[in-house]
């Protein structure tokens, strides 16, 4: 089916205008059907289309713009994919939660799609203003959807923090960018990198280059900045945890790759705007996050707040690929993002199903689980299992890559990195202690209650995806890391 | 016509491991016989595959096939691979592999006869372990072969916790078996990091992981030897991690708090021999650095010598076999090490001396793998001998023990015929492996430096030790005075535990005569201008009879051994012999020292738990109790307190806030720092 046919102008932004359309449509919809179903299905429907009509544009690999603002090629399909599945998942479960609202119902899928939309609008961005607004568009809608679980303290409290939090990142961001805008006298990020180089390197360009890593260090979770992602994670409800620590969190190293990974290595002279010097810059970060997340997720006894720093370790990982700047790295970058997507939400997912079979958040609650829900066990643990990286499973083929990245280029020179490969490798060994603990609690402990447990069944659809998703990634990883290899090349070209 | 098959070998264990968690249940004995089953067709079919190699055209050259797994495009591309590696090597290994664990599937059947449904779990168990080291032995490439290894990795966590939902005796042990599966499995994983690193920089410098391509002279050549030298240090870290190798070999005795069956199939076939065959089947690359097998080598003596220390004094008979597989394995590592520094040396050198030098060397892998097969019958033999005995009596502690000898006839004779083969008592298996094993050592002593002459004097006291430990262990359980456990033996173990016993007995005398009948060319190495071959060399045949039994440093070590009976037997069969009287009763500083292992679990303990644990811990209070410190509690009392609510918040977030704003003065005094030492500003 050719797309542009359909969609015409319009086809580079046509998998956002559905959801732009449902999340205007949804609140109307459960006003006239009182019905909480009926508005799900209805969600449920708008994102399975959006999803097809991204994947048609992927098929055919489409290329275009739409207003000279918004271009539409194979990075941009892949990151759209990536929040697709998220939210696909997200909206998947919301209903059979028992942590979702039963009052705004169609305020919160118009806040799931108006965010995804936002992360949509920031991965086909080439401007940092149009970035920026996705960014907002996307923040924003998350402090109303942490908020949404009310009548609960830490939701409460979760959200106000990461209203103060994420001000002081937009704040710092703005700032960041208009000092590139003094000086440059463009957003265009192709634009900012071709007048730096003519104008070298200079304190104002510094300035703005620490005040957005730092602006943007908020939204990945990146140590120091790491604070609000624990709290906002285990007071939000579960579905909307997951929403944020797979979704929001990629949004934000989207961002990384598009500003930075264009102004330093597109831009050919990127020695004459300090790109060497960036680099072990977020080498320092990318080793910092990953050793905090994974060092402080070993002393956690709440199974969110352990998923929680074990997130912020996973974006450790991924910002070798600021280190590295290879298009190999982003290829295997793009990849661990594509397959964290389902160990993480896996995991997540298999949090929220026993909240609603009335097991609690803490691990100690885990104990004996394999005897009352085997499947559910069994699958839990294949997600930690694949965080670690254990072959054969999805995260070991995609740290495979990513890590490798680091050693040895592919003309065979070895890079720079390998410290930072030996620090991510260690740290894969240390998250294991901490993941193993749940699974010893799963498997060895024993439980106060032998009872089965029996979940929703969307909750079982999403994590059998989930499951397949993790197992055939991982024995047969080309599927999807041809497209990875093409986000990569194209967002190098 | 059947190598084209040898797919089949890793997968038919697998089918079985599926079949029996779906459908084992409803089947009699849980699924076992499906696991007997699966082992024994691996085990024909690898019988065929190995009699087509060894009889075929193309031996000595492996037989590679593989499927194209996954490509990493650029500008060499990069392709993994997926597929098996046949040659004399491969041959052996899954040979025993696959026959050792049919016969320790078939005595699981009386051995696991009352554990009821659980049964069922450690049948799968067992099937995926055995899938996990017959797929490490035929891989075609080390991302594969990796694979494997973390699959074995893993089964050994669940196997050894096994007995962790009701140990029979009793909670503490449960919790002991647990906590051992998690040491077992962390430890391991550490050597893991080390290998995957090595991994990596192989692949960097090859594009490549396949064997053919690695084990290539010219490949090898054109690679960054330093690299390679790099890797192949952080490779035998993996290796030091999984054959629990000083000094990270403190897992394995606490890794008998499993079943016996685990025990004998972890140490005998499979997990502990992982290691020692990765470091012969990347012989090529070890080779290619001296410093690296002299680092093999003494890693090898110094493990061999420490395991049998500890091994002295250790009343558990369980712990006992432990700490002599780990002993074992420090003979194996130590040969392949002392063989391989010879062949470095030689490599370096021109002309006939180099190449005697390269001839004398590869006696170190024959002795190496010779001594792998030999040990896993009889280890596996002892084990599951002591396992009967723990069977009949209920504890594992020899000093309940005692005079059994009586009761159970066939596991005191075939035990005490495991006892000599590992002594290395004349014509018995391990005597003529452990002969060559010391006989290499000497060589790489005499043609290369002196640390291998003390690494023989190491391992020649380490043969003492033996022959004295294993007797003391068989005196104690079967002569002497009946313990107190003894009275409440059930006699003989049934059948199916006693028929492989027979079966290893024999093995555990005999398979040292197979070096007669060439097996020595099966895995010899040769070192041609374009090409590492394993297997085709020449057999020696009645030339090692010759050889060993002209040798007068053979009859030292005969002598040696039959010292260590004597005193075994004086002091704990005949009693005529205080043992009180050489360890101050118990009170000696070296006895202690023993008991406690050499301190290494409390080093361990200081180390991984006050260190690892106390910085989480630390980290963890700083970023919980100090930043976030207002917030437990406040789950309950917040609800409805708005006052309360935003006094805490507001306090909270300026916390935030002020770590926010010093992260990014950090950031940015790190940004001018590095701007300044690269000269960027």
């Amino acid at each position: 089916m050719d797309m542009t046919a359909i969609f015409g102008d319009y086809t580079a932004i046509a998998p956002m205008l559905i959801l732009i359309v449902g999340a205007l449509i949804l609140p109307g919809i459960q006003l006239l059907s009182k019905n909480r179903t009926a508005t799900w299905a209805v969600a449920l429907v708008l994102v399975i289309a959006s999803i097809a009509v991204n994947a048609m544009l992927i098929a055919e690999e489409f290329t275009g713009k739409a207003f000279d603002l918004y271009t539409y090629d194979a990075y941009t399909g892949l990151m759209v994919l990536i929040f697709q599945v998220v939210l696909f998942l997200g909206v998947l479960v919301s209903n059979a939660s028992i942590e979702t609202t039963r009052l705004h119902v169609g305020a919160y899928y118009a806040l799931l799609l108006g965010a995804t939309t936002g992360m949509m609008f920031v991965a086909g961005s080439m401007d940092l203003v149009s970035i920026f607004i996705g960014v907002e568009l996307t923040s924003i809608s998350s402090y109303a959807l942490v908020s949404l679980k009310r009548k609960d303290s830490r939701a409460a409290e979760a959200a106000v923090k990461y209203v103060i939090i994420g001000g002081m990142s937009t704040a710092l961001t703005i700032y960041g960018i208009s000092m590139l805008y003094g000086l440059t006298g463009t957003t265009v990020i192709n634009d900012i990198a071709a007048q730096t180089q003519l104008t070298g390197m200079n304190w104002m360009f510094a300035i703005a280059l620490v005040s957005m890593i730092a602006g943007y260090g908020f939204k990945i979770a990146a140590v120091p900045f790491h604070m609000w992602a624990p709290d906002v994670y285990e007071g939000a409800s579960t579905p909307v945890s997951m929403f944020l620590a797979t979704g929001s969190k990629k949004m934000g190293l989207g961002v990384f790759f598009q500003i930075f990974l264009i102004m330093f290595v597109s831009g050919t002279a990127c020695s004459a705007i300090a790109g060497p010097e960036v680099q072990y810059l977020f080498a320092i970060i990318a080793a910092f996050t990953m050793t905090v997340g994974n060092v402080v997720a070993i002393a956690q006894n709440n199974i969110k707040r352990m998923l929680a720093y074990s997130s912020i370790a996973q974006a450790g990982y991924i910002l070798i690929v600021m280190a590295v700047m290879s298009e190999y790295a982003l290829a295997g970058g793009l990849f661990h993002m594509f397959t964290h997507v389902f160990m993480k939400g896996g995991a997540f997912l298999i949090v929220g199903a026993l909240i609603c079979a009335g097991i609690g958040e803490k691990i100690s609650d885990y104990r004996g689980l394999a005897k009352r829900a085997p499947f559910l066990a069994f699958a839990m643990m294949l997600f930690l299992f694949s965080l670690a990286g254990i072959p054969p499973l999805a995260g070991f083929t995609s740290k495979f890559f990513l890590f490798s990245s680091a050693i040895g280029s592919l003309d065979g020179v070895t890079s720079q990195w390998v410290w930072l490969a030996f620090i991510a490798i260690l740290n894969s060994a240390i998250s294991l202690y901490y993941y193993a603990r749940v699974v010893k609690a799963m498997y060895v402990e024993k439980g106060t209650s032998t009872e089965k447990v029996s979940i929703p069944a969307p909750f079982m659809v999403a994590i059998v995806i989930c499951v397949v998703a993790v197992i055939v990634l991982g024995v047969y990883p080309q599927i999807v890391f041809d497209l990875c290899e093409a986000a990569a090349a194209a967002m190098f070209a | 016509m059947f190598i084209e098959y040898t797919w089949l070998v890793p997968l038919v264990p697998m089918i079985c491991f599926l079949l029996i968690g779906l459908i084992g249940r409803k089947t009699p004995e849980k699924g076992g016989y499906f696991a007997i089953a699966g082992a024994l067709i691996s085990f024909v079919i690898a019988a065929l595959i190995s009699y087509e190699y060894l009889t075929g055209d193309t031996y000595p050259n492996p037989v590679v096939e593989s499927i194209q797994w996954f490509v990493i495009p650029g500008s060499t591309d990069f392709v993994i691979n997926l597929g098996y590696y046949v040659d004399g090597l491969t041959c052996l290994m899954m040979l025993f592999a696959s026959f050792i664990s049919t016969l320790i599937f078939i005595y699981s059947i009386g051995y696991m006869g009352d554990q009821g449904e659980r049964k069922n779990r450690y049948y799968a168990e067992v099937s995926l372990f055995l899938t996990g080291m017959l797929g490490l032995v035929v891989s075609s490439n080390f991302l594969e072969m990796f694979i494997f290894w973390e699959v074995m990795g893993l089964c050994s966590y669940l196997l050894i916790g096994f007995w962790s939902f009701r140990h029979p005796e009793g909670d503490a042990a449960s919790a002991n078996a647990a906590s051992a599966a998690k040491k077992a499995f962390l430890v391991t994983r550490l050597g893991d990091v080390c290998l995957m690193a090595g991994l990596f920089i192989l692949l960097g410098e090859f594009h490549s992981l396949d064997y053919s391509t690695l084990f290539d002279p010219a490949n090898i050549a054109a690679v960054d030897s330093d690299m390679l030298t790099l890797a192949m240090f952080l490779i035998f870290g993996g290796v030091i991690g999984k054959s629990a190798q000083f000094p990270l070999h403190d897992w394995l005795p606490d890794a008998m708090a499993g079943p016996t069956t685990v025990s004998s199939l972890i140490h005998a076939a499979t997990m502990v021999k992982a290691g020692v065959y990765l470091v012969a089947r990347g012989y090529p690359l070890f080779i290619q650095n001296a410093e690296v097998m002299l680092f093999v080598g003494v890693i090898g003596g110094v493990t061999a010598f420490i395991a049998a220390t500890m091994a002295l004094n250790n009343m558990n008979i369980k712990k006992v076999l432990a700490y002599s597989t780990i002993s074992q394995l420090g003979y194996m590592i130590l040969a392949l090490g002392a063989g391989g520094y010879l062949v470095a040396l030689g490599m370096g050198m021109e002309g006939a001396e180099g190449a005697a030098l390269i001839t004398a060397g590869s006696a170190g892998m024959v002795a190496g793998c010779f001594h792998m097969m030999n040990h896993a019958f009889f280890k596996a033999l002892l084990f599951m001998c002591s396992g009967s005995v723990i069977h009949a009596v209920g504890t594992e502690d020899m000093r309940e023990m005692g005079g059994l000898g009586k009761h159970m006839k066939i596991t005191s004779l075939t035990m005490l015929i495991g006892s000599l083969s590992i002594a290395g008592f004349p014509f018995f298996s391990g005597f003529w492996s452990k002969d060559l094993v010391l006989e290499i050592a000497m060589e790489a002593g005499h043609d290369g430096t002196v640390w291998f002459t003390v690494m023989w004097i190491l391992a020649i006291i380490t043969a003492f030790m033996t022959a004295f430990y294993m007797f003391r262990m068989w005196f104690m359980t079967f002569m002497g005075e009946e313990g107190h456990a003894t009275q409440h033996c059930h006699g003989e173990s049934p059948k199916t535990m006693t028929f492989p016993l027979i079966v290893l007995a024999v093995l555990a005398f005999g398979s040292g005569f197979l070096i007669l009948f060439g097996l020595d060319a099966m895995v010899s190495f040769t070192v041609t201008p374009d090409a590492f071959i394993v297997g085709g060399g020449e057999a020696g045949g009645f030339h090692h009879f010759e050889h060993i039994f002209t040798s007068p440093y053979t009859y030292l070590t005969i002598v040696l051994a039959l010292v260590g009976i004597g005193i075994a037997y004086l002091m704990y069969a005949k009693k005529t012999m205080n043992p009180g009287a050489f360890n101050k009763d118990g009170e000696s500083w070296l006895y202690k020292a023993l008991t406690k292992r050499w301190w290494f679990p409390d080093l361990y303990n200081q180390i991984s738990w006050k260190l690892g644990y106390g910085v989480a811990r630390g980290v963890n209070f700083i970023d919980r109790q100090i930043v976030d410190g207002t917030v437990n509690g406040l789950s309950g009392a917040v609800v409805g307190g708005g006052d309360a609510l935003s006094k805490v918040q507001s306090g909270h977030v300026q916390d935030y806030s002020s770590i926010v704003l010093l992260g990014i003065s950090v950031i940015s005094v790190l940004f001018i720092v590095i701007a300044k030492v690269m000269g960027g500003i």
